[in-house]
């Protein structure tokens, strides 16, 4: 009958109702999900508040609404056109959001009532997935360290030698593209390891703190990219500035529909997709990986069943540091084919971006993928926003940072939302503190 | 009863999730009252538009430009990577620009490659010459900053007390060692000529001669344009070495010279670099005996002026003391009129072509 709602299932429990129909029960079940705390929509509802809070900031500092609101104090007729100038300003700033990352929707029809222009139509969507490839690869490492309770701050440098090493690879070395290109990868993969090997090492056998440890290194690392672009081996020949060569044709990974198309999108999203492949077998299905999610869980009960915990840290960074060595010559290979200066550096360093990414998608490979699309798509979107209306492309960091406050605080987003507890009582923290 | 409002919060929620989403798809856009008018855009790198160097003073051209020629509409548009340079580019030509303006040799490829891809379009590039193909429209702008660094030079080398000056740089490549090389020339004429032995720290010029391209030698630099607090410490150090004026060629690390300048008391001053140091940080003017300027900002404004008119010139342009492209201004420090007539004797003689800014011909003092 129809006594069959929500109220009637007890809290905390993940068995859906043994009476009614078929359909009833699984529509039950299914609302039981998508009303309570689980994580994916404490993901989706942390989105969903980050856009309202970046709403808010447009609506606050763009000069034309705040006109518009002084107004109203003049003669309170103001007000509807303050309501609208507002909506426009908001509107007009995640539609240029959405259409400089996803599609265009005039540009789509145009193109599929035509036929023409179906570089420029799906050049937003080719940069979101430019963007997206590397941090995908650098994010799950990042999520693998953190499934086994440890923290690798370092990525961001372990990603800049990753790129040096495979840039020195690609442009030193003049072989075929079927060796070249796949020596280029193992050396992003060593440069990373070796850079992401010394604190696991540090940390497996003198106790050394792995955050302490990676942070540090980050500096020594950028310190090492300064000195590798303005040395002779590596630096452009017949430049004085930092510079550092460039690739070899044979050793970058190509845009996926060509030159000609000027899509940027390469061949990259297959490594990427090989590595959320390897991640969810190395986390899901193998016995190392169980091996790393039980030290992340309780490293006491660990150690007491068996499993060497010295390996463990040493082989989590080593995955770690290899996966943002990959991610840092995915991201030279796709996009400039050479290194300077500024590579990875401030706002740019997707091993810090990483972390917030490996936090929203719960450090799990596929949460990963769609994190890093969100987030790309914010950067991309936000570009274009910052080139149609005017609004700062700062804009777009605000955001991610707000989405990941949210997610940080499943608590706030539950009483915000007025969530029921999740059936199997997930609400916790993607990662645990400090030294915990 | 709660669950029920449970439902409403969650359908609430949906529905204004919906309500952006369409709203933001169908709403106009507010900028397109700007549509006739003719573009002027930038793309800055890495540094962002308040680097209180090129950047900010292409970005200023930009504005100075729109200022004069009220058809003129100015945008821009900041990198955080390399990584970004040619979609920024690729956006401003899709949004019609009549001229884009690229700032700095990091940004060479990117240019060369959408000039070479966009014949028609307009470029011009801060502090660079790319090479392009025939047919393109990109005018670089350079700037022959040890002209003016020799002047600087000279006149630290006419106010220092203490017969000792210093400078560093941001990082060892041309852009900033030329104006490093030619502040040590200014010194060696000053010496010269005048019969005093004023010595410099911070830059040993190699062998051979400048130029734009390539500017060898070993020096004091920071690694970076953004480290205040090294910037501090290292002027710190030359101060204790008995120098009295510093020359940061870093950007806004020169800030932390003039901390650093406050902090050793009177008669410490610093020679500001690229933009008027009593305009860009006016409440230091008193610390600043002057500044090496490069004029950025008036040539990109000509050029933006210049496209905007239909006059625009591809091709190169070369600042140097002859077209005021750069130049020595003076600060908030009292200057003898004796040097100045000095400084204005050097500033002739370069522009004459008779006083070489080669510090390799004249003696090092030891």
């Amino acid at each position: 009958m129809s006594e069959i709602a929500p109220a009637e299932i007890p809290q905390g429990s993940n068995e859906p109702v043994d009476e009614g129909p078929v359909w009833a029960r699984r529509t039950s079940a299914l609302w039981v999900r998508y009303t309570s705390s689980s994580p994916i929509v404490i993901a989706a509802l942390a989105v969903f508040l980050g856009l309202v809070f970046g709403a808010i900031i447009i609506a606050t500092t763009t000069p034309a609404v705040l006109d518009a609101w002084r107004s109203i104090f003049h003669h309170w007729s103001g007000l509807p056109v303050a309501i609208k100038v507002t909506f426009d300003n908001v509107g007009s700033a995640y539609r240029a959001i959405f259409t400089g990352s996803v599609v265009d929707p005039q540009g789509f029809w145009h193109s599929l009532t035509t036929g023409k222009g179906w570089p420029n139509t799906l050049t937003p969507i080719s940069e979101t997935f430019t963007y997206a490839t590397p941090l995908v690869i650098v994010s799950i490492g990042v999520g693998i360290a953190f499934q086994t309770g440890l923290f690798n701050i370092g990525a961001n440098g372990q990603a800049v030698i990753g790129g040096i090493a495979g840039a020195a690879v690609g442009s030193m070395l003049h072989l075929p593209t079927i060796l070249h290109l796949p020596l280029t990868l193992l050396g992003g993969i060593a440069g990373g390891m070796l850079c992401g090997a010394l604190p696991g090492v540090l940390k497996a056998y003198t106790g050394a703190h792995e955050v302490i440890v990676t942070l540090m290194f980050n500096y020594v690392t950028y310190a090492f990219l300064l000195y590798a672009v303005l040395s002779t081996p590596f630096q452009q020949p017949g430049q004085s500035n930092d510079i550092g060569r460039t690739m070899d044709p044979s050793a970058i990974l190509a845009p996926l529909f060509g030159t000609k198309s000027g899509l940027r999108v390469s061949y990259g999203v297959f490594v990427a997709a090989a590595v959320v492949v390897f991640a969810w077998w190395l986390l899901d299905r193998s016995s190392m990986g169980f091996d790393f999610r039980v030290t992340g869980a309780n490293p006491a009960a660990a150690r007491a069943s068996g499993i060497n915990g010295r390996r463990v840290i040493v082989v989590v960074f080593l995955i770690s540091g290899g996966l943002a060595g990959l991610a840092g010559l995915v991201q030279v290979a796709s996009t400039t084919h050479y290194i300077d200066g500024g590579f990875l550096i401030g706002n740019a360093g997707i091993g810090f971006t990483a972390i917030t990414v490996a936090l929203l998608g719960r450090n799990r490979p596929m949460g990963i993928v769609w994190a890093s699309l969100l987030f790309a798509a914010l950067g991309v979107g936000g570009r274009n926003m910052q080139a149609s209306t005017g609004i700062p492309l700062d804009l777009a960091t605000v955001i991610q940072s707000a989405i990941v406050l949210f997610v940080a605080t499943p608590v706030l987003v539950k009483e915000i939302f007025r969530l029921r507890a999740a059936p199997t009582a997930t609400v916790q923290l993607a990662t645990k503190g400090w030294g915990s | 009863m709660g669950s029920f409002r449970r439902f409403v919060t969650v359908l609430g929620a949906s529905a204004l999730m919906v309500g952006t989403l369409t709203i933001s798809v169908a709403a106009t856009s507010v900028t397109a009252s700007a549509a006739s008018k003719f573009k002027a855009c930038v793309v800055t790198d890495t540094g962002g538009i308040n680097d209180k160097s090129f950047n900010e003073s292409a970005w200023d051209g930009l504005k100075a430009a729109a200022k004069q020629d009220s058809n003129i509409s100015v945008q821009y548009l900041s990198s955080t990577s390399s990584a970004d340079y040619a979609p920024n580019i690729n956006s401003f030509i899709s949004k019609g620009c009549g001229i884009i303006v690229t700032v700095g040799f990091l940004m060479d490829a990117a240019t060369a490659a959408a000039a070479n891809a966009h014949p028609s379009q307009k470029f011009a590039i801060v502090d660079d010459a790319p090479t392009v193909k025939a047919g393109t429209h990109v005018l670089a702008l350079q700037y022959e900053t040890d002209q003016a660094g020799f002047l600087g030079g000279i006149l630290a080398a006419g106010m220092t007390k203490t017969g000792t000056v210093a400078t560093y740089g941001g990082e060892n490549f041309s852009a900033v060692t030329l104006y490093m090389n030619g502040f040590v020339a200014g010194v060696r004429y000053f010496d010269k000529t005048y019969s005093k032995s004023v010595k410099v720290l911070g830059w040993t010029p190699g062998k051979g001669t400048c130029s734009l391209a390539a500017c060898a030698g070993s020096g004091t630099f920071i690694g970076n344009f953004t480290d205040q607090t090294a910037g501090k410490t290292d002027t710190t150090t030359f101060f204790s070495e008995g120098a009295d004026i510093v020359f940061p060629v870093a950007g806004s690390v020169g800030l932390g010279s003039v901390a650093a300048a406050k902090l050793a008391g009177a008669g410490h001053y610093v020679m500001w670099v690229d933009s008027n140091g009593c305009e860009s940080d006016a409440a230091d003017c008193k610390y600043f005996v002057g500044t090496v300027a490069k004029g950025v900002e008036p040539s990109v404004e000509a050029s933006v002026l210049s496209a905007a008119k239909g006059t625009f010139k591809a091709g190169s342009y070369i600042g140097t003391l002859k077209n005021d492209g750069t130049a020595l201004e003076y600060g908030g420090v009292m200057i003898p009129a004796s040097l100045k007539a000095k400084i204005a004797t050097a500033k002739a003689g370069i522009i004459a072509g008779t006083i070489s800014v080669n510090p390799n011909s004249y003696p090092a003092v030891k």
